[in-house]
């Protein structure tokens, strides 16, 4: 069945499907239709849907649910980020699988409320004090809103680490047609949390080796469960040892970056001959298929690769397909963000970023122009 | 104790929150504003607003509404950038760099002040900056599309408390900001309405001159949010006081006196509630008893409040 929906109610449908069953938030345009469908759907599937009194609140809950046993997930816009920001720093030293939906909007501050951007991309980046890597996975249309969830569900609870949605207004609040049982087919299959052993001694944060992740004990469950925001050991015992800090910091950046592979999540597009590579992610992707194919209608050669899972980086993949050309396109919805990580990658090659941060879309003109592609 | 204002002396002073606004018809916040900013006589004005409605309406790209300078500041601190400013003010007045006699005033919503504002709100009150704190009151996030705050009422529909076989609304009651105000031991705390202007500028123009901080917490009605007649505006504010839904009080120095009592005038809930499409499904033979509910703890509260009011003033020295 064909329905026409918009992205923010596929994240919905993608979050029950995942198995969320508690959701907190707190009204931001335009991620509150989030908000207003997790009160109405959550309940009927036995989950529970709270409106915080304010952003600190609801991620608060969020992270007090997950660490209780249920699978949580939060929504907002750019400054809703800025208020969470303490709390995803303790969900990556607690070790808490917990998925935060950021409909982005124009910044800084409140902005345009109503008006879409990619603004916030490196913010989210870095969005925690310490500077830790961080899962962001970025949506093109209501589809990828619905799958994308999914895997951010999967990542966290395989990670146990806080993923971000970065989806924003045009997608999340544009209604298309969504076929539910393409989208479920094309969906990774949810996992459950892995759950440690009634049995075993318990130690909240075992990690032999620095990328290993271990299972959870939900509080109140069979083991006596600490958690910590402070520098601690894999019992979560507070620490001051230098080796046991530095395994633990190795810890929270290793269980990431060795299984940034794993994570990825893109669509390559190659075409032979072509000496210029498009990278996009999230609705300018839209754009930069659309230019795709009037560049190649016309003759033109042009390779295209849209990144779904924009971090952990996936740099295998970049550096494959920037190795094939000599010019790289990255369009944003900002003034130069992701185009830096790009840079970093393709040294020597010339490229090029397109930026807008006017509230309006990249179109597929303007990236073929200041591309050069024709 | 706030005097009323002559009808004469009201027309004569001038509009500082002037026509053009986008507000919607009915809406109870300019009426706010616009009665507030009128007690502050011909003093000059800071005003800072936190976002929501009276913030986006009045100051659309490329117009604002407001005759005084205007800061607008994040949703959750505007009482904290006023302290900031009033702070300042303190500073430049004491280096002599400053000599007009400025008041600071904050506007926000009851999501902006009972919810997320509410920290920074009591922070200044309790640092004792000298300004005026005003909640317009409409009991949700009309802003952001009737999601529920800390000030809707029990049963009321909103977005994020739905209603249907489960759930009837609102399950809680709302909680009492004027009374949090209170508690800080301010100067000067009121409780006013939408449907009484004079009565308003007069709360505003002892706000105004109190010494610290004052707050205002004001009944402002949303036809949008409420499903309620645009017509009707100023009348349901008038009814939801009439039944001690809202009273009309002032704590002075911590002295509690009710402006309006109706006594043998005073009207069931029930009366504006029918009038409200947000409470309708109240009225099926199913969810009636959540009327009653509403209307024991308006009785209750209006009860304690008359006590509070025949304490006697605790600044008084007893014998």
């Amino acid at each position: 069945m064909i329905e026409f929906i918009e992205g923010n109610d596929a994240v919905v449908r993608g979050a029950i499907d995942a198995g969320c069953r508690f959701f907190a938030g707190y009204p931001i345009t335009p991620a509150s239709s989030i908000l207003v469908s997790m009160m109405r759907e959550l309940p009927p599937v036995g989950g529970i849907a709270i409106q915080g009194e304010d952003e600190m609140a609801s991620i608060g809950m969020c992270i007090g649910a997950a660490m209780t046993g249920l699978k949580a997930m939060t929504a907002t816009s750019g400054p809703g980020v800025s208020l969470y920001s303490e709390n995803v720093g303790l969900a990556i030293m607690g070790e808490t699988p917990l998925v935060i939906v950021n409909v982005q909007r124009q910044g800084p501050s409140t902005g345009s409320a109503t008006k879409g951007a990619d603004g916030d991309i490196l913010f989210m980046r870095w969005v925690t004090s310490g500077g830790f890597p961080m899962i962001i996975l970025s949506p093109e249309n209501v589809q990828d809103c619905y799958t994308l969830t999914v895997a951010a569900f999967n990542f966290a609870e395989r990670y146990r680490a806080p993923v971000f949605l970065a989806s924003q207004r045009e997608v999340g609040l544009t209604r298309e047609a969504f076929n539910y049982e393409h989208a479920w087919a094309e969906a990774p299959t949810p996992l459950p949390r892995p759950v440690a052993a009634p049995d075993c001694v318990y130690e909240p944060h075992a990690c032999p080796t620095p990328d290993h992740v271990s299972p959870m004990s939900p509080i109140g469950g069979p083991h006596l469960v600490r958690y910590t925001t402070s520098t601690h050991d894999q019992r979560a015992y507070l620490t001051g040892d230098p080796d046991v800090i530095e395994h633990m910091t190795n810890h929270y950046r290793r269980k990431i970056l060795d299984h940034a592979e794993e994570m990825g999540i893109y669509e390559y597009d190659p075409q032979r001959g072509a000496d210029t590579l498009i990278i996009a992610y999230g609705v300018c992707a839209r754009s930069a298929r659309g230019a795709v194919k009037m560049v190649r209608e016309k003759g033109g050669k042009v390779s295209l690769l849209v990144l779904k899972t924009i971090y952990p980086m996936q740099r295998r993949v970049i550096k494959e397909a920037v190795a094939e050309v000599s010019r790289v396109v990255v369009p944003e919805m900002n003034m130069g963000q992701y185009v830096w990580e790009i840079r970093a990658m393709a040294p020597g090659k010339d490229t090029i970023a397109i930026n807008r941060m006017s509230t309006t879309l990249i179109s597929p003109e303007e990236i073929i122009a200041k591309g050069g592609l024709l | 104790m706030a005097t009323k204002l002559s009808p004469k002396e009201y027309v004569k002073r001038g509009d500082r929150l002037t026509g053009g606004h986008r507000l919607c018809a009915g809406c109870g916040a300019s009426i706010v504003a616009r009665n507030v900013l009128k007690g502050a006589k011909d003093h000059p004005v800071v005003v800072g607003a936190a976002t929501g409605c009276l913030e986006v309406s009045t100051s659309l790209y490329p117009y604002t509404a407001w005759e005084d300078a205007y800061i607008h500041t994040a949703f959750e601190n505007v009482a904290a950038t006023v302290s900031g400013v009033e702070a300042a003010y303190q500073s430049l007045k004491k280096q002599g760099k400053i000599d007009k006699p400025f008041k600071f005033v904050a506007f926000g919503g009851d999501g902006g002040t009972y919810d997320i504002g509410i920290q920074s709100l009591s922070g200044a009150l309790e640092r004792g900056h000298d300004f005026v704190y005003v909640c317009y009151d409409n009991g949700a996030y009309m802003n952001t599309g009737f999601q529920r705050s800390g000030a809707t009422p029990l049963g009321a529909w909103t977005t994020t408390t739905p209603t249907g076989k489960v759930q009837p609304g609102k399950p809680q009651q709302r909680k009492n900001l004027t009374q949090i105000a209170a508690a800080h031991n301010v100067p000067y705390v009121a409780q006013a309405s939408i449907h009484d202007f004079r009565d308003l500028i007069s709360k505003a123009e002892v706000a105004f001159d109190t010494e610290g901080p004052a707050v205002l917490v004001v009944l402002s009605t949303c036809p949008r949010g409420w499903r309620c007649d645009v017509a009707q505006s100023v009348n349901m504010a008038r009814m939801m006081v009439q039944s001690c839904y809202w009273p009309l009080y002032e704590v002075i120095d911590g002295k509690y006196v009710i402006n309006y009592d109706p006594k043998k005038r005073k009207i069931p809930v029930a009366d504006w509630m029918k009038l409200q499409g947000r409470f309708s499904h109240l009225f099926k033979p199913e969810s009636q008893h959540l009327v009653q509910e509403l209307q024991d703890y308006v009785d209750r509260e209006w009860e304690r409040l008359k006590a509070l009011a025949s304490l006697p003033n605790p600044g008084a020295t007893t014998e």
